[in-house]
């Protein structure tokens, strides 16, 4: 078995360090040792974006990762977004708002993907907002509450950083 | 699914990393941006005792003018690629075909040589490569070699690089006369891989008559592959000829193809929607021409 | 049970945002891999690679011996606990496969487990799995299920044939009259191998308590209940020593209803080993090994008058059970074909359901068990309309139900309610597509080369089902000393936001705010069956919404005691009871639950301290619902991809709790069938081989291939209370035939027509390439 390595990144502004198995993907060390579990894990193949985070602030799917590649990094998970308890982010504001979850699995990816997908896009045509979370699954909303909980967000990001 | 063990190098050179797999031949695969590789460990249809990742080889990342064309690391992002100026000015093919890979979030962190070293028959940067006869930079304790896109690519999956090379970098050249390029595919799904794709560049000499031709396709053959046919129809045209016949030229290059059928598509399909789309995107290449010269 | 009229009605019909949405967008929700456990191992399972084999060899003694494995099953170990495995829903005469939790002797489908490794890691679990040495005698399998019935290879040599079901019901006048009508037009519709991929795949946390003898589970269920029931007897112990903790599920669509084979081993082992176990099912596992669904054909002869008037129809069904149904082997097809003269005067039907077994995952409950009953009739309808050259819309005006024919008994035995509106969704779907004008456009984009086209679905779905243990649901409702309530229910909500929609039914009913109101699920209430069948508006509401009224008549006697005013004259909202028309003459819910729970003396003579309520609703034999779908879409001739281009619902649930979950509901069914017509399909190849096993193979849709949705609405009160009818699958069963006759109407001018799905890209060329020729 291959040795433990140890690792320090920064999970939400806070520093975590761990000693990892080379093979232990990043979204098993948010969710096991960094205790991320809105990390979520729906195929571990890449392809479903449930278990998206930022790092260095671009979105990038965890499971295709390993925790010893994000040594040094800095990692935002959807537990990261909002400002504090009682506030939600925009994105998440506008999931609630607009029935953009049922289940609620994809969520967190969906969030995460929706912020930076609007940070380069602040003002997405509908086709373009189509396009652009294609890169996230999900099984029951049929997108509907989706796009247009990221139609709001855009709208409510751009006012809030005119 | 999960990953067997292995033991991870992290390199921060090239010659650190050549020499990783010098000593560890078929035992060792490089990791790029793991997008193809990272999901083929989780589900084991693949094993190595030895990972040698190079993302912390920073002289492998980076767009740079050369020549009048472009050297680009291997290890630069396909998000990169995707926004960088000297690319778009340069081998605008490349700009074009970029947003095709996958999602934004596979392009944050899929490479530009990850997916050539890769050489899936499906993707569409191998397919840019060899429509624009652009050169492989190829790395090893015994120094370094050029491989042209025409004998970089073997056979599904496999290429010019030995077990021990290093794919460092890739080179473009410009092209110097008036010339349209025009990139598209077909996939089950937005982001998918193609059943179907076709890469086009058209330039033309002073009379408007068409010199060059390069028509690279993905996902029809056990390799990227050329439309030679297509190509040859085209010299000596003008531009606007062929564009009035674009379709029908385009359907030549069903005999230059040579795909396999699976799941999404049988192979008579990849022949027949494959040739459709590749009179198409050769006809928004033309267009292209045509517009800019009743432009100018 | 007091006959006390709801407080005004203000939060049922309001789109209320969700109670569920602050801890699931913040990644607070808690899925069953979010339970950690202290000392808690893994489980893998190793599958097979082969659809029929027999196992020669199985020597687990490498895998044994690696470092950090605690346990390896086999059938040896387990097995022992077969006889109980039964689903509720699966009564015990009734012959069935061998109920093995893992796979003894031989395998039947690429993915039956055989061995099971338990280890300190999921990682290390499978590297144990690479160390099994096991041996299989490849055999013949039976895949094709259009022959398994007349097969000599048997998928289950105990049962003695491939036939698991055939029912048939011939019915003397439908013969009649196909003797004698103007047109009798046949058809056989294929539907293609799907399956429900819920995001959060199966998954289960068990812990043993030795000498206390309680298991503690934790799972991706739709029904605590049933794996407290079914666990209770695979352990051999009672259901107060199960306890089932119920935590986010993330979707299931009929898949999380009965409990695998692999949840069973789970608990198995869980006692054997007295170690919390976790499993949680990978995608490639969930896609071979969990359930498939939709594996069908109905051929269908319709009779007709000149005029098209249907005057009887013969339906016969043939379904794919796949080696180990999920559940038992019940056949969905017996409601398919009863249910296919739909909301149509059909007249006389004959019917016939067969279900075959084959070496394939076994089928499941995929939402809409049975809608190949209205795929069949509604792509047969758009087939005789292009045969009789009358449009299609106008041949479903000529025999839609109307007002005047209900309530209706349908020549099948079933009898509609006098509260459905087939023919008003129709209509009101009609007229936002637009009909006359889209069918203008259509003709005149036609001679520029460009192909439109037009499906349209109505049916009628028989929601809420008050048959067996379907039948009813309970609720106990507690206003707690502050105030607050918290009501316990046997429900599995795995998306359908009843935090929320229960939430808003007790508020009205107890005069509360939704806010005031928790949902707890899956303990600390009676046996319910959970969440599936359309069920939890009608049955789950009526619990909860009987539970409130008792509690509600408790709150005003005892204000009215304590207040020394009439009951009558007492009104709740808010958590605040009032004199009507005297508001400072109040007191608060907290203070009348502070009375009931600390000052019981102060209660009116003869009151149980206390302020709870339990009751139990029992369903109708069923609550119909129906709808109306209609898209367009786009074909490419030279690719043969569609696009979809406008899709219209118009349905009618009867009363709306929350319009936007009602709204979410349809969206996703319809995305299902929008995915299973034009994109998912589990591919099995000649040997048994399944090739769809990744999400790069098995398309889900994703955001870019969906249509908007526009959604409206006919409300007709169901008869049950709050009038509301059910509509969780309602989406799923009116996509599909909507988007297959769309598809279809476009192909028109090729003069091709399908009849079989999916329609990929591949296929749709190749039915063009076919008019060629």
């Amino acid at each position: 078995m291959a040795d433990a390595i140890p690792v320090s990144v920064t999970v939400n502004n806070r520093t975590r360090r761990g000693l990892v198995e080379p093979r232990l993907t990043l979204a098993d060390f948010l969710r096991e040792q960094a205790l991320c579990t809105g990390v979520h894990l729906a195929c571990e193949h890449g392809v479903c974006g449930s278990c998206t985070v930022l790092m260095d602030g671009e979105a990038v799917r965890s499971c295709l990762l390993f925790a010893v590649q994000a040594d040094g990094s800095r990692i935002t998970t959807v537990e990261g977004l909002a400002p504090d308890e009682q506030t939600l982010h925009p994105v998440q504001e506008a999931f609630r708002d607009c029935h953009g979850l049922q289940c609620g699995f994809c969520t967190p990816g969906f969030i995460i993907s929706v912020a930076a997908f609007l940070e380069a896009n602040p003002n997405p045509t509908d086709d373009e907002i189509r396009h652009g979370i294609a890169g996230n699954l999900c099984r029951c909303t049929g997108y509907q509450g989706i796009v247009a909980a990221t139609r709001q967000a855009a709208a409510a990001l751009r006012e809030e950083q005119p | 699914m999960k990953p067997a063990p292995f033991q991870y190098h992290a390199p921060e050179t090239v010659a650190d990393a050549v020499g990783l797999l010098a000593e560890h031949g078929d035992g060792a695969k490089p990791l790029a941006g793991g997008q193809s590789l990272v999901p083929m460990l989780a589900m084991r249809l693949t094993r190595f005792d030895h990972i040698v990742d190079l993302n912390r080889v920073s002289e492998m990342f980076g767009v740079t003018a050369d020549n009048g064309g472009v050297r680009i690391g291997a290890m630069t992002r396909q998000a990169a690629v995707e926004h960088d100026g000297t690319i778009a000015e340069r081998v605008p093919l490349l700009h074009l075909a970029t947003p095709h890979i996958g999602h934004f979030q596979i392009r944050n962190r899929g490479t530009i040589g990850g997916s050539v070293a890769h050489a899936d028959p499906a993707s569409e940067y191998p397919a840019v490569m060899l429509a624009l006869d652009g050169t492989a930079e190829i790395a090893s304790t015994s120094g370094t070699r050029e491989v042209p896109a025409s004998e970089y690519f073997e056979s599904t999956f496999m290429t010019a690089l030995a077990p021990d090379e290093l794919l460092v970098g890739l080179r473009f050249a410009a092209w110097e006369q008036p010339a349209g390029f025009a990139f598209d595919e077909i996939a089950r799904r937005s982001g998918d891989f193609a059943l179907a794709g076709a890469a086009v560049g058209i330039g033309i000499d002073e009379a408007g008559r068409i010199d060059r031709a390069a028509v690279g396709m993905l996902g029809v053959g056990p390799t990227p592959l050329r439309a030679a046919s297509v190509e040859a129809a085209l010299m000596g045209l003008a531009a606007a000829d062929a564009g009035a016949d674009a379709a029908e030229i385009g359907r030549l290059a069903a005999d230059d193809m040579d795909p396999i059928g699976d799941i999404h598509a049988s192979e008579e399909y990849r022949r027949r929607a494959g040739s459709t789309l590749v009179g198409r995107v050769l006809g928004d290449a033309l267009a292209q021409l045509t517009t800019e010269a009743s432009d100018g | 049970m007091s006959s006390t009229a709801a407080t005004a009605v203000r939060y049922v019909g309001q789109s209320v945002k969700r109670l569920e949405d602050p801890r699931l967008v913040t990644g607070h929700g808690r899925y069953v891999d979010d339970i950690m456990l202290a000392g808690m191992l893994h489980v893998a399972f190793g599958r097979s690679d082969l659809a029929r084999a027999a196992i020669t060899r199985l020597d687990t003694s490498a895998a044994e011996a690696l470092e950090g494995v605690h346990a390896v099953y086999t059938a040896a170990n387990l097995n022992h606990h077969n006889d109980s495995l039964r689903s509720s829903l699966h009564p015990p005469e009734t012959p069935a496969p061998p109920a093995n939790m893992l796979a003894d002797g031989d395998v039947r489908f690429v993915g039956d487990p055989y061995v099971m490794v338990v280890a300190e890691s999921r990682y290390i679990a499978e590297d144990a799995l690479d160390l099994v040495d096991v041996e299989f005698e490849p055999l013949d399998p039976v895949v094709d299920y259009e022959v398994a019935a007349d097969s000599d290879t048997l998928v289950h040599p105990e049962l003695g044939s491939n036939l698991a079901h055939d029912l048939k019901v011939p019915n003397p006048a439908q013969r009649e009259v196909f003797a004698e009508a103007a047109h009798v037009i046949t058809e056989t519709w294929h539907q293609h191998r799907q399956t429900n991929v819920p995001m959060e795949t199966r998954g289960m946390v068990a812990s043993w308590q030795p000498h206390a003898g309680v298991m503690e589970v934790w799972a991706s269920t739709q029904s605590p209940h049933e794996l407290q029931h079914i666990g209770a007897r695979v352990l051999g112990t009672g259901e107060h020593k199960v306890v089932v903790h119920f935590g986010d599920v993330g979707g299931g669509f009929g898949q999380k209803i009965f409990l695998g084979r692999e949840d069973m081993a789970v608990l198995v082992a869980a006692k054997l080993l007295a170690v919390p176990l976790k499993w949680i099912e990978d995608r490639r596992e969930n896609l071979l090994a969990s359930n498939h669904a939709r594996t069908e054909q109905m051929t269908v002869s319709m009779a007709l008058d000149a005029d098209g008037h249907f005057l009887a129809a013969d339906v016969d069904q043939l379904e794919d059970d796949g080696a180990f149904p999920l559940g038992g082997p019940a056949s969905p097809g017996a409601m398919a074909t009863m249910l296919y003269p739909g909301p149509y005067r059909m007249g006389p039907v004959s019917w016939r359901a067969r279900t075959v077994y084959t070496n394939t995952c076994g089928r499941g409950a995929y939402r809409g068990p049975w809608q190949m009953e209205s795929v069949a009739r509604e792509q047969m309808i758009d087939r005789v309309a292009r045969e009789m050259g009358i449009d299609p819309l106008e041949l479903r005006r000529r025999n839609v139900l109307r007002p005047d024919d209900l309530p209706y008994l349908v020549s099948t035995g079933l009898t509609y309610e006098s509260t459905i509106s087939p023919d008003k969704t129709l209509e009101q779907a009609a007229e936002m597509i637009g009909y006359d004008e889209f069918r203008a456009e259509q003709s005149k984009e036609r001679e520029r080369g460009r192909y439109l086209g037009l499906g349209i679905a109505l049916y009628i779905e028989p929601t809420s089902m008050g048959m067996g243990a379907l039948g009813t649901e309970s609720a106990m409702l507690r206003v707690e000393v502050d105030g607050h309530v918290n009501l316990f229910m046997g429900t599995g909500s795995h998306g359908q936001s009843l935090e929320t929609t229960m939430a808003q039914l007790v508020a009205d009913e107890l005069g509360v705010r939704p806010e005031d109101v928790t949902l707890h699920q899956g303990h600390g209430s009676g046996y319910g069956f959970g969440t599936g069948g359309s069920r939890s508006a009608v049955i789950a509401g009526g619990a909860a919404r009987a539970a409130a009224s008792g509690v509600r008549d408790k709150v005003v006697a005892i204000a009215a005691h304590l207040m020394e005013a009439s009951a009558d004259d007492l009104e709740v909202a808010d958590g605040v009871v009032s004199v009507k028309g005297t508001p400072t003459a109040s007191m608060t819910l907290a203070q009348v639950a502070a009375t009931a729970y600390k000052d019981s003396d102060a209660l009116p003579p003869g009151t149980e301290a206390g302020l709870e309520h339990t009751a139990r609703y029992k369903a109708p034999p069923a609550v119909h619902s129906n709808a109306c779908h209609i898209c367009t879409c786009e074909l490419d001739p030279g690719t043969g991809q569609v696009t979809l281009l406008r899709y219209v619902v118009s349905e009618d649930c009867g009363v709306l709790i929350n319009p936007m979950v009602v709204d979410g509901q349809i969206a996703g069914g319809v995305a299902q069938g929008i995915g299973g017509v034009l994109y998912e399909h589990c591919v099995y190849d000649e040997s048994g081989n399944p090739l769809a096993s990744t999400f790069l193979d098995y398309l889900l849709p994703t955001a870019a291939e969906m249509p908007d949705l526009e959604c409206g609405h006919v409300v007709v009160p169901s008869d049950t209370p709050g009038g509301h009818k059910g509509t969780g699958e309602g989406g799923a069963i009116g996509a599909p035939p909507a988007v297959f006759n769309a598809v279809a109407d476009a192909l028109a001018p090729f003069g091709v027509y399908p009849n079989r799905q999916p329609l990929d890209p591949d296929t749709v060329l190749g039915l063009i390439a076919s008019a060629g020729n």
